[in-house]
């Protein structure tokens, strides 16, 4: 028989090298058989995942149906959400994903959540939340009694319109209030129209817009309290407006 | 709903200054402490027996085998608790099919199956090859069966096959030594390559990793030599215990020298992130980090056995204090990889916050779940203990 070149290799390995190669090749073997069988033959068509994947997702239930379809058999409520500060809170994020209900309202019921421990999810005081969010710290808002109560969940209005700025603007009330600038009302700095408090966005109010408004209280020579902190206009941080330096919510100097 | 609130109401309490909202809870618990934990300890025990092979230390010979094994029953385990955080180990094996070179955790899987097949076994394999073959020659039954899997019904004892064994033994050394560099060193990547996170991101973290894993090996080795050895009703080897300790203190001074570096860059770049970094280590971090990492953990056995290296005390006390020493070592490196792993979650990105951990116990997540997976690689090394006996008197009975 004709001897081949590889056979003559083969045996002079060491015996346990060629029983080591007998395993290494029937594991690659292996693993290369499992990985043709179960890789999916189209993966990687158009990245590192299945093509098909994308039609399956794209083809599973609608749940969701939208507020434009509530509008057929809730006209009242979806005009009343409309006018009022939830007007851009979705109706399904209150009462859950709908599809099937717009498909036969007669035995899909929706739920509503009515319990006070709902509306905080998105109302509760976070530091994070952005400035104007209305806020409340709900072991103190009104305790025990459901939101409902006094406010319709699809025209939110407080019942009487808020005193405090620190509604909306929490964290710059909190801030505030540890900075030296606690004992300055926040009208001192801003002129708030009547309607921000109802309207907020329609009516906002000023913000002070040159140094000269800071240096009122902190120039050289102006009149003021005792013990306020001055600094020369003309040459301290010239050039820049004070709030690129100093936050004016909670003023620093170092 | 109610129960993401209700879980999330106690943790609310304990946050300080501004947080961002995903930031409350945190994402990698204890599970993801003990991974960096156990596949450091294999790195080191590999590393131990690497030093013993290449440099033909005589005083540790008889670690060899014990730390061989010991690094593959922590290896077998050290996937366990990463299967555990992300659920559905049934997928696992879909990183191999389809590797995803650009995710450095994707490539895990590679890193880990390399050390595994073309490491470890394959040295332990050629160690243990010739002694296999004779046990299986005595015995009868079952054991018989298994030795003679297990050497793959490998006959040829011969001087030359023999010789050749040793030589694979050494070669496979040779390419283990980066091999467990990569592996731990690659667990410091992952940390030390998140950019955003000012208390992982740093190149010496590899460094820092591989160091303290090669501290935590060698104590773990200790340790089990010295409970294994007694209870053998064998004499333990004061020659090989103080090689063992001296390596276990010189390895330290490494490791304890690169944090302090470390720390002090850190302290000396003093980067935005310094004000909340030092009210973390002040505050929630005070007791692990400075107390048990670097007091208990650190300066104590390190202190100890510097103590037994100047005063020549008796071999009785010089036990007590290496054993005591290991100990305290490991607590110390767990600690290391708690305040890595929980240290670098517990302040906001913003740099303005802080939040805490609260574990659980029970769960997938919890700490039952991690003492089983700590106690498991006992286990294993227990049953290896029974198929391959690595004491030296095993070796010898053959002959
Ligand atoms: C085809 C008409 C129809 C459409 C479309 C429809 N509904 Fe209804 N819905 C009804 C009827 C009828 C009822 C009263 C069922 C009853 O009380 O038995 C109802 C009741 C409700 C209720 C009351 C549940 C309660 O606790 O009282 C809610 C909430 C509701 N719908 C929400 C929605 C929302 C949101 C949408 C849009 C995604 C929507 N519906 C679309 C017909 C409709
Ligand atoms: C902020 C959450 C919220 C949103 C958004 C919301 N709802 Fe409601 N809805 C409620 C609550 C709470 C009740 C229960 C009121 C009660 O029992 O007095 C309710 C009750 C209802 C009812 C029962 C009849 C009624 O008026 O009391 C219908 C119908 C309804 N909602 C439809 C809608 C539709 C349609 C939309 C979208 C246009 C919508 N809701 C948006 C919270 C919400
Ligand atoms: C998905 C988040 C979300 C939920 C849930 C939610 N709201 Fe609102 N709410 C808003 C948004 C958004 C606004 C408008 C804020 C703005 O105009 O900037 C708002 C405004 C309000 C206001 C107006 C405050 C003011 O004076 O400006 C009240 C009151 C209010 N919600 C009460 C409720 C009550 C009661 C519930 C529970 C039934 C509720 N909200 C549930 C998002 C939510
Ligand atoms: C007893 C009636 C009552 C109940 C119950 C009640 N509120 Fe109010 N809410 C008011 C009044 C009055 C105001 C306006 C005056 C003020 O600022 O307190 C208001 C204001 C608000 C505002 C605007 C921001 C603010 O603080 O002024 C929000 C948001 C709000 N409420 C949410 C809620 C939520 C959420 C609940 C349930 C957890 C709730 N309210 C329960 C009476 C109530
Ligand atoms: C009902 C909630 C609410 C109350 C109460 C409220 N604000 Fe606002 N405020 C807002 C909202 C919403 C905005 C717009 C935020 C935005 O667009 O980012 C705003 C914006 C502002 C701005 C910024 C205007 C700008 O041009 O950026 C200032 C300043 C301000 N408010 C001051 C006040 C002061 C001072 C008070 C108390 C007298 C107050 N607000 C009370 C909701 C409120
Ligand atoms: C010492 C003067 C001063 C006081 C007091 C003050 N502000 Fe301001 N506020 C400013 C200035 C200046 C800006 C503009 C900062 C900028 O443009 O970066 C501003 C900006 C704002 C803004 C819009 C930008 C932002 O930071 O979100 C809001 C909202 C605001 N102030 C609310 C308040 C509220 C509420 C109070 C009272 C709790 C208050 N301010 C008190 C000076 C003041
Ligand atoms: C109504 C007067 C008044 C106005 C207007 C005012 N401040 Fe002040 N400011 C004060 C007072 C009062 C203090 C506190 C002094 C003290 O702590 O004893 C102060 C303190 C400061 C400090 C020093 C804080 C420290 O760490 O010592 C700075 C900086 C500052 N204000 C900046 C500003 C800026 C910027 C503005 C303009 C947006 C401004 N202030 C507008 C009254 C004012
Ligand atoms: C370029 C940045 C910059 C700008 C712009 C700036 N400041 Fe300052 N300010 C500082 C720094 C830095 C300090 C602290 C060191 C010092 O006292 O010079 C300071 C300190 C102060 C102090 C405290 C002084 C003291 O004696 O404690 C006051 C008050 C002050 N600034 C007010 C203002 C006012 C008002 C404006 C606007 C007209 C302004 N700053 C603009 C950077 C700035």
């Amino acid at each position: 028989m004709k001897q081949w070149p590889l056979s003559n290799l083969w045996k002079k390995l060491p015996e346990q090298v060629r029983r080591l190669s007998i395993l290494g090749i029937i594991l690659v073997a292996f693993f290369l058989m499992i990985r043709s069988l179960l890789i999916p033959s189209d993966f990687g068509k158009f990245g590192h995942y299945r093509a098909s994947a994308v039609e399956e997702i794209a083809s599973l239930p609608m749940q969701y149906a939208g507020q434009m379809a509530c509008v057929e058999c809730h006209e009242e409520t979806v005009t009343l959400k409309g006018k009022g500060y939830h007007k851009n809170v979705a109706c399904e994020i209150c009462h859950g994903p709908a599809a099937a209900h717009t498909r036969d309202p007669g035995s899909v019921k929706l739920t509503a959540p009515r319990g006070r421990g709902y509306c905080p999810i998105c109302h509760e005081y976070l530091p994070s939340r952005p400035t104007g969010f209305p806020q409340i710290v709900s072991n103190s808002h009104n305790p025990m009694k459901p939101c409902i109560s006094c406010h319709n969940p699809h025209d939110p209005k407080p019942p009487q319109t808020p005193k405090e700025c620190s509604a909306c603007h929490g964290e710059i009330a909190k801030t505030k209030s540890l900075s030296h600038h606690v004992y300055i009302p926040c009208t001192r700095c801003h002129n708030v129209p009547k309607g921000h408090k109802i309207s907020p966005r329609k009516f906002l109010p000023t913000k002070p817009s040159t140094r000269e408004f800071c240096g009122g209280c902190h120039a050289k020579g102006a009149a003021g309290e005792k013990g306020i902190p001055q600094v020369d206009l003309a040459t301290h941080g010239k050039r820049y407006v004070c709030w690129q330096c100093h936050y004016p919510h909670l003023p620093e100097a170092h | 709903m109610e129960e993401i609130i209700r879980h999330l109401t106690p943790l609310l309490k304990e946050i300080t200054g501004y947080i961002y909202p995903n930031e409350i809870e945190l994402h990698w618990g204890i599970l993801v402490v003990i991974y960096p934990y156990i596949t450091g300890l294999v790195a080191g025990a590999f590393i131990l027996a690497s030093i013993v092979k290449i440099f033909n230390v005589k005083e540790v010979q008889p670690t060899y085998r014990i730390s061989l094994l010991t690094a593959l029953a922590f290896l077998i385990v050290a996937p366990l608790p990463l299967l555990a955080h992300l659920g559905h180990p049934e997928k696992s094996y879909e990183i191999f099919l389809t590797p995803n070179t650009s995710s450095a955790m994707a490539m895990f899987g590679f890193v880990y199956a390399w050390y595994l097949m073309a490491v470890l076994l394959l040295e332990i394999w050629f160690d243990y090859r010739k002694d296999i073959i004779l046990w299986a020659k005595k015995e009868t039954g079952f054991r018989k069966w298994l030795h003679k899997i297990l050497s793959l019904f490998s006959v040829d004892v011969s001087e030359r096959a023999i010789k050749f064994d040793k030589k694979a033994v050494k070669i496979i050394t040779v390419i283990g030594i980066p091999s467990a560099f990569l592996l731990h060193g690659y667990v410091g990547f992952i940390f030390g390559s998140v950019k955003a996170n000012p208390w992982w991101s740093s190149v010496l973290m590899p460094i820092v990793f591989l160091f303290s894993a090669i501290v935590s090996g060698i104590a773990l080795i200790l340790i089990i030599y010295m409970i294994v050895t007694p209870l053998r009703a064998k004499q333990i080897d004061m020659v090989c215990l103080n090689k063992l300790a001296s390596y276990l203190f010189y390895v330290m001074i490494v490791d304890f020298s690169l944090e302090a570096l470390d720390f002090m860059h850190r302290i000396y770049e003093s980067e935005e992130s310094i004000k909340i970094l030092s009210q973390l280590v002040s505050g929630k971090l005070f007791v692990s980090l400075i107390v048990i990492q670097l007091l208990i953990g650190m300066l104590i056995p390190l202190g100890a056995i510097a103590t037994v290296k100047i005063f020549d005390l008796p071999d009785e006390l010089k036990k007590q204090i290496y054993f005591l020493s290991a100990l305290l070592v490991q607590v110390g490196i767990f600690t290391t990889r708690w305040n890595v792993v929980i240290g670098g979650q517990l302040f906001s990105k913003s740099f303005s916050g802080l939040t805490a951990y609260k574990m659980t116990f029970f769960g997938m997540e919890g700490l039952l779940t991690s003492i089983g997976l700590l106690l498991l690689p006992f286990i294993i090394l227990f049953v290896l203990f029974k198929i391959l006996p690595p004491w030296d008197e095993a070796r010898t009975a053959v002959k």
